[in-house]
């Protein structure tokens, strides 16, 4: 919290008055949060918490009084040549005015665009200030600054020692890593609700998280559902931060990671691969029988065709035959005796004409029977003759 | 010493007397104001208040809610599954003069210690009667709420008010980590085998009918061309018995016409026929006429 941050008294430094406002806040403001910080009855109160006290106050502002009025020659007031007992007007004067100077630039502040100022009159809450030049009379209003619309980011499950492990409601074991992104809705009521907003946010959101991963299952939420769980988370989270009266508001809730855990990570790998598998054994029995009816509806094309072409050449060749008959037998049924004699002798004469003809008389044979002698005749010394002649 | 510096110590003094009789409560906070260490009396809201200078000192204390992260906690469940909790409290100061009674000078830091072991007995308790289902399930919320209602009364007593409690994490122990790991190893091993398996059995059977498929096609093809092939030939029977049948007997010359020249063509058939054929009835003939 810058509140507390800011213990530099400027008091201390006695002529360091104005410049000591260099962090562009009050320094009066920011003195008297470190004097109470400082203060040394409030030992007991716990933690110590940044108070103005009256008492610290009035202590400083004596001495600041006693180098004003005394230790001129400090270079505090930026007075003249006024000895320390002779005081006169002019040195009064000039105290008076710087001392309203001072005043006047501890009790403006200016609050810029993304913050808001939460006013406090003697301690109590008085109102919020809005961007712009505000004012906040020293010491009656003290003031706190805060960066309202500026985003903080809570990453939780990260770098811790669980490193995000969490039980689902089937009990699996699943690594979550996620953010939690936050800015003040009403800076009061953070201011003043919640001693602690940073922690509280994340055990709030940590818890949370745990709760919905607690009830649900592993493999939507590995799946499909992170949306829906985020939604559900980051509901929680505010309604939770709501009962406290914290004044965040969770702007959104990233998922990081939403992994199986390192050391099953390889078996989840494998289911998917074992799915590509799948497909991949599908695909090739799909192309092995693509391949295979396709052959098969070739050659059962090829078998039918191969038929009809055989009926085609049988009954034409057997049409041709018998067209050839009818038409030979149309003329034969007019001269029957002719025709007969013509073909009979045309067909030996081609028929004779190509062989090698013995021709054996048997009348020539000499007597009994001339069948005697075709057994005797030497048939291959016949053809081979026959073949020389050629 | 002048006057004027009498009168500026003069001054100064009552000025830190009147500083010392007032005292500042900021909005964030709660005053008890002591007299000699007793309680006087108590500012509750902020501002400006009075207490007698020197003999009364005031002590404050935080009035926002503060939190409280307890340490990992192994409860036993009653199905005796054993599991790591971690719970947090969130609680303010509700009664001041109570909690100074009860803590003393310690301050928060004691009250933390108290109230955690406090959280602690309480979520032993609440959750040792319920089975681990039951924490894992969507009842954690009113686990954590009769958690917390026991832990208002308890805190009660230390000025205490716990604002909520919340189980932060309900996780196995680290020993059983490794079997639970083990465990969603072999359930991923049995979808991957599945899946795989599924996919050889896919495969099988595609590649079966299709086998099937290309066998029953193949032989419709031979069927219908045996029975195409058979119609053409009983086609070519029908053909040549009409033409042949006109006269069987002229079929049989003129087939066997055709025989003759079919059959003995070529150049190495041998003919050995004697001169009585019919075909040399004028080469004998000197008269050139057949008797």
């Amino acid at each position: 919290m810058p509140y507390s941050n800011n213990s530099g008294g400027p008091w201390g430094g006695g002529g360091g008055n104005k410049g000591g406002g260099d962090d562009g806040r009050g320094p009066w403001g920011g003195g008297q949060n470190g004097g109470g910080n400082r203060g040394g009855n409030n030992g007991q109160g716990g933690p110590n918490k940044p108070v103005p006290d009256i008492d610290d106050i009035v202590r400083k502002g004596q001495e600041q009084l006693k180098v004003l009025m005394g230790g001129r020659g400090g270079g505090g007031g930026g007075g003249g040549g006024a000895t320390p007992e002779g005081l006169g007007r002019g040195g009064l004067v000039i105290g008076a005015l710087a001392l309203a100077g001072l005043w006047v630039f501890a009790s403006f502040y200016t609050v810029k665009p993304e913050e808001q100022s939460v006013e406090l009159f003697l301690g109590s809450f008085s109102s919020v200030g809005e961007p712009g030049l505000n004012f906040a009379p020293w010491p009656v209003v003290t003031k706190e600054i805060l960066a309202v619309t500026r985003e903080n980011s809570e990453m939780i499950g990260v770098g811790r020692g669980d490193g995000g492990l969490m039980l689902t409601g089937d009990e699996n074991i699943i690594d979550i890593d996620f953010e939690v992104v936050w800015n003040i809705s009403d800076p009061a009521r953070y201011l003043f609700n919640l001693a602690d907003p940073q922690e509280t946010i994340q055990a709030v959101s940590e818890s949370a998280m745990r709760e919905v991963i607690g009830r649900s299952e592993l493999a939507p939420i590995l799946n499909r559902d992170r949306g829906v769980i985020a939604e559900e988370v980051e509901g929680l989270i505010q309604q939770t931060l709501d009962t406290y009266d914290s004044g965040v508001r969770i702007v959104r809730l990233n998922f990081d990671k939403a992994d199986p855990p390192q050391e099953v990570i390889e078996a989840f790998l494998d289911v998917q691969r074992a799915e590509q598998d799948r497909n991949t054994l599908q695909n090739r029995a799909d192309a092995y029988a693509n391949q295979i009816l396709a052959e098969a509806r070739g050659r059962s094309a090829e078998l039918l065709e191969q038929a009809e072409a055989y009926r085609a050449q049988v009954v034409n060749e057997a049409t041709g035959e018998a067209s050839r008959f009818v038409a030979v037998f149309n003329e034969y049924t007019k001269a029957e005796e002719v025709t007969r004699k013509r073909l009979y002798l045309e067909t030996m004469e081609r028929v004779l004409g190509n062989v090698d003809k013995i021709i054996i008389d048997e009348g020539a044979t000499g007597g009994g029977g001339g069948q005697g002698v075709v057994p005797y005749l030497p048939l291959n010394e016949l053809r081979r003759s026959g073949e020389a002649n050629q | 010493m002048t006057r004027t510096t009498v009168l500026i110590a003069f001054v100064v003094g009552i000025l830190f007397l009147a500083v010392n009789a007032v005292y500042i409560v900021d909005e964030r906070q709660k005053g008890l104001v002591l007299q000699f260490g007793q309680v006087k009396s108590v500012k509750e809201e902020p501002g400006l208040a009075f207490k007698i200078p020197f003999i009364q000192n005031v002590v404050r204390y935080d009035d926002r809610i503060q939190s409280l992260d307890t340490q990992p906690l192994e409860v036993t469940p009653l199905d005796d599954r054993r599991l790591v909790v971690d719970a947090f409290a969130r609680y303010r100061i509700s009664d001041v003069v109570q909690f100074r009674q009860a803590v003393g000078a310690g301050g928060l830091s004691q009250a933390e210690a108290r109230l955690g072991r406090i959280l602690n007995d309480e979520t032993r308790t609440v959750l040792g009667s319920v089975s681990s289902n039951t924490i894992l399930s969507a009842d954690r919320v009113s686990l954590m709420n009769q958690i917390r209602d026991a832990a208002i009364i308890q805190a009660r007593a230390i000025g205490l008010e716990v604002v909520d409690v919340r189980i932060k994490r309900a996780d196995l122990p680290e020993g059983n980590l490794e079997a639970t790991f083990q465990r969603m190893q072999a359930e991923r091993e049995r979808e991957a085998r599945d899946e795989r398996a599924r996919g050889e059995e896919a495969a099988q059977r595609v590649r079966a009918q299709a086998d099937r498929t290309s066998v029953e096609l193949v032989s419709e093809a031979q069927r219908d061309s045996d029975i195409a092939r058979g119609e053409a030939d009983a086609q070519r029977n029908a053909i040549f018995a009409e033409a042949f049948g006109r006269d069987p007997e002229f079929f049989a010359f003129y087939r066997s016409l055709r025989a003759y020249e079919e059959s003995l063509k070529g150049e190495n058939s041998t003919l050995v026929i004697s001169p009585d054929s019919e075909f040399f009835d004028y080469l004998k003939a000197d008269t050139g006429r057949v008797e």
